[in-house]
């Protein structure tokens, strides 16, 4: 399950359950649709809630990435499993993981633009 | 301990959940680690979506067939299809490599599948079908705690 929210142009997706490839093909629709619709300068992926996530979980962040890059957008992968962090630094996501609260994390990225 | 089980179901996306959940089951009695389990799981999940995705193109009608043998603290596991078959295997299991890129798969299925496992192999023949094989051996918590 995906919950969207936006907080000051900043996308924060919070996804439960299990990410493999029927629930990717499930939420992504919505995720592009509120990216194109909502001027987002970046997206939090909460994963704290996350019980299991496959390479599906790859695909669906690394896709949402091209969406963004016309707009510049940060990504930011919070707190994910061990597993799932092994997974994401295969795939060459590791410097985009981060630990601690959704807050901190979008201080970060208002941070980053404000430097911009 | 020794078991053996055999698994088959049509190629339908649900099943990838009904997989990793029935092999979660089966290999509960040899007591992993939570991220063994959790590395476990990927793997199956990785090896049963080709399966469906690639091998049948989700045709929801023909068989993927899971075997399985517990020995001591390994698994011996194959994933077999008679689908499509792959092109190139050694293309194929390079990161990033994928057929289906408009599909969004991000063709890590390989590298998480050799990386999680202790060994893998893949047999695939053009029109015949794909046999993925692995190995991984779990140290049960009960001697980890022991050792510590």
């Amino acid at each position: 399950m995906a919950e969207i929210n936006q907080i000051d142009g900043i996308m924060v997706v919070t996804l439960s359950g299990e990410l493999d490839n029927l629930e990717a093909n499930k939420i992504r629709s919505t995720i592009s649709s509120s990216i194109f619709t909502g001027k987002i300068r970046g997206i939090v992926w909460d994963l704290s809630r996350l019980g299991f996530m496959d390479s599906a979980g790859i695909g669906l962040i690394l896709g949402r990435m091209r969406d963004l890059a016309p707009y510049n957008g940060e990504t930011i992968i919070l707190n994910p499993s061990a597993t799932m962090e092994k997974i994401f630094s295969f795939s060459g996501l590791g410097p985009n993981i981060r630990r601690g609260s959704v807050d901190s994390v979008i201080g970060e990225i208002g941070g980053v633009l404000y430097e911009k | 301990m020794r078991n053996e089980m055999t698994l088959s179901f049509v190629a339908i996306e649900e099943n990838e959940a009904l997989a990793r959940m029935a092999m979660t089951c089966f290999i509960t009695p040899l007591d992993p680690t939570l991220e063994e389990i959790s590395e476990f799981k990927t793997i199956v999940s990785e090896a049963v979506t080709n399966a469906i995705i690639h091998g049948y193109n989700c045709d929801g009608k023909s068989l993927v067939t899971i075997h399985a043998v517990i020995d001591d603290n390994k698994i011996i596991m194959t994933v077999e299809d008679q689908g499509e078959g792959i092109f190139d295997v050694e293309q194929a299991m390079e990161p990033m490599f994928t057929t289906k890129p408009l599909l969004e798969r991000s063709g890590m299925g390989f590298t998480i599948m050799e990386s999680f496992s202790d060994s893998l192999s893949v047999e695939s023949m053009l029109g015949s079908g794909t046999v993925v094989r692995f190995e991984k051996t779990f140290s049960p918590v009960t001697e980890v705690s022991r050792m510590r």
